[in-house]
């Protein structure tokens, strides 16, 4: 067993800050090898809880992706179509150095398709439903509501996390490819404007530099993304044990590690897919 | 399952949280139709006791014994199973805050049976007349008051009509008048339904009237597990003191209180 | 469980034996709406019954209300004690027409 935190004070400074570390790197792996196991289950009750007498009701599926996926969509789009029109002014200025602003829409169209819409769909995403579902899991956690699912024989993995999880997966890759459309919409509006190029012929350029592949490319990373938000959402509501302070702290916890893991995620996926 | 074999048995129940212990040899009975109480002051072990009934948590060591099944042993869809023919009522109603009363009563047999629609909601209104709900069954958790959602609670924990139901703590937040009614309701559903009813509580005067028989825990170990007439006529001072209502006098073992005060210092 | 359909003029009498459980009660509910769909008065006998919960308790309401609808005469026959524990459990013993034998309700021959 490891020493209390109050014994490692005692020691020496050092050691004790060595002892801290490990401690905490421990209690991250714990949670790392929870998250697992989390996404291990909400992935069987999905696939074989039919069999189990325990299905995932479609209608559970559809109630969630409207919350996590069609209300998002006022909010994903905005912030798409903004973030469109800024890659078009930044691009244009920054070619303009070289006397190179046509090539603006090879810019726009390749960071949208590859980076920018996945990345700002699942970072809102995050925002909404990532503290969502942590404060309404550590809620019912708090109210004994998971013991009263687990008593009724529900479990609470199957009846609250799967059901969402496949509202995710469904939903962030739909709005990722809206999110690639608004922006790009975004970038030819200020295109036409700046630039005297007619939409039309921003858009066939655009279709003639992209392949399928760079679509591809977001799509799958909001599917990763899909699977972090959901999961950090999920198990820091699960793991609420000090009331509603406690509630406080998970939703928070699940936006700023949301946020931040799809961001590695994001690093570690680009980096892997395209050199 | 033999039927007279108790409906409840638990065999030497040990349980650690942490290095802590919790309950330390716990051992009783009850037998099917039965009122037992499990009475305590706060942290005496009885919520945990009765989590561990409730198969949410495993135990150290020791057996558990439902309807005939060791629920430390079973797998899950043994579980599962005996879990229809359990009530549970849990102290602040735990009614999902999302769903209107009607809903929270019917989902249990929503989720475990293949009745008509008409059955469920049928029998779910029932059990709502059952404990003076009835009208009630559109309105969200939210809107009721602590007794309403104690007699919601119960209704949601009956409407399988199990055959073992477990009250945590039904009088606690009440007024007299309501809990008293409570307690009037839970003698009702034994004697129309033959229940087991385990109820966990620190009121006296509740406990008193409605069990057939008390487990007074203390610190984790069992006082007694005997009638009412027993545990009212016993001379055990730990049992004197929680009818009476004086504080807790215990011997003190010097060495280890200073040892408590001092640790990690010297 | 078992459901017998037997014709006692003018009745349809539907005798329900053994455990009214959530496993049969819906076999017990589609016996009794099936007599009443044929616009017959309808008794229900439960002097066999062992056990009945409140599926099959439901099921019997069920019948009631459809047969009031109807305008069709629908009453309990030789109600066991293990099935009238939950009737009055929540007092449908006061509601239910309730005979205690074939012969208080029958017209005599």
């Amino acid at each position: 067993m490891l020493p209390s935190r109050r014994a490692c004070r005692r020691l020496d400074p050092v050691l004790a800050f060595v002892a801290q570390v490990g401690q905490r790197s421990l209690q991250s792996l714990r949670e790392v090898g929870y998250h697992a196991a989390l996404l291990a289950e909400a992935f069987y009750w999905l696939l074989l809880g039919r069999w189990r007498r325990q299905p995932v009701r479609l209608r559970a599926v559809f109630k969630e992706a409207i919350g996590v996926g069609v209300n998002a969509i006022p909010i994903v789009a905005l912030a798409s179509f903004a973030t469109g029109m800024m890659l078009a002014i930044q691009g244009i200025y920054t070619l303009r150095t070289f006397g190179a602003e046509g090539q603006v829409v090879l810019g726009i169209s390749l960071s949208v398709t590859r980076e920018f819409a996945p990345l700002i769909t699942g970072i809102f995403v995050a925002g909404r439903s990532g503290s969502a579902i942590a404060a309404r899991i550590g809620t019912m956690q708090i109210s004994q509501e998971i013991d009263a699912l687990r008593v009724i024989g529900i479990n609470p993995v199957r009846y609250l996390v799967a059901p969402l999880l496949a509202a995710m997966l469904l939903t962030l890759p739909a709005l990722t490819v809206l999110s690639d459309l608004v922006a790009l919409f975004g970038g030819a509006l200020y295109c036409a404007g700046e630039l005297s190029l007619p939409m039309g012929v921003f858009f066939d350029r655009t279709f003639e530099v992209l392949i399928v592949q760079d679509v591809l490319h977001g799509v799958l990373k909001s599917v990763i993304f899909a699977v972090i938000v959901t999961l950090i959402g999920a198990a820091n509501g699960f793991n609420v044990s000090a009331g509603a302070e406690g509630v406080g702290r998970a939703t928070t916890r699940a936006v700023v590690l949301g946020c931040i893991g799809i961001i590695l995620a994001d690093m570690v996926f680009t980096f892997l897919t395209s050199r | 399952m033999n039927s007279a074999d108790p409906a409840i048995d638990v065999r030497n129940l040990v349980t650690h949280y942490g290095t802590r212990k919790i309950l330390d040899d716990i051992s009783f009975q009850a037998r099917q139709g039965e009122i037992m109480v499990i009475m305590g002051g706060s942290g005496s072990g009885k919520s945990t006791l009765l989590r561990h009934l409730l198969g949410l948590h495993n135990p150290t060591s020791g057996c558990i014994r439902l309807l005939g099944k060791d629920i430390t042993q079973l797998d899950a869809d043994a579980m599962y199973d005996l879990r229809k023919n359990m009530g549970v009522a849990f102290q602040g109603g735990a009614l999902f805050n999302s769903m209107t009363v009607g809903e929270n009563v019917e989902l249990p047999l929503r989720e475990h049976t293949a009745l008509d629609g008409n059955t469920i909601r049928i029998m779910s209104r029932m059990k709502l007349e059952v404990v003076n709900l009835a009208g009630f069954e559109d309105l969200m958790p939210a809107e009721l008051s602590g007794g309403m959602i104690k007699r919601a609670a119960l209704a949601r924990a009956i409407v399988m009509d199990p055959r073992l139901l477990f009250f945590d703590e039904p009088s606690a937040g009440l007024d007299p008048v309501v809990s008293a009614e409570l307690d009037e309701l839970i003698l009702t559903l034994r004697d129309a339904m033959n229940m087991t009813i385990v109820v966990v509580t620190h009121e006296l005067e509740s406990a008193f009237k409605i069990a057939d028989r008390i487990t007074v825990l203390d610190q984790g170990r069992i006082l007694m597990s005997d009638t009412v007439a027993a545990v009212r006529a016993s001379d055990n001072q730990r049992i004197r003191s929680l009818l009476d209502r004086t504080p807790r006098n215990e011997a003190m073992d010097p060495d280890e209180y200073m040892e408590r005060l001092t640790r990690e210092i010297f | 469980m078992d459901i017998r359909i037997e014709d006692q003029p003018p009745f349809k009498v539907v005798r329900l034996s053994g455990d009214v459980d959530l496993h049969s009660s819906p076999k017990a509910r589609e016996a009794i709406l099936a007599c009443l769909k044929q616009k017959s008065p309808l008794l229900v006998e439960l002097s066999a019954v062992s056990y009945m919960d409140s599926s099959g308790v439901a099921s019997l309401v069920e019948g009631y209300q459809t047969a009031k609808k109807l305008g069709l005469e629908f009453g309990l026959v030789a109600v066991a004690p293990a099935a009238m524990n939950v009737l009055k459990l929540a007092r449908l013993d006061k509601v239910f027409p309730i005979h205690a034998s074939f012969a208080a309700r029958l017209p005599a021959t």
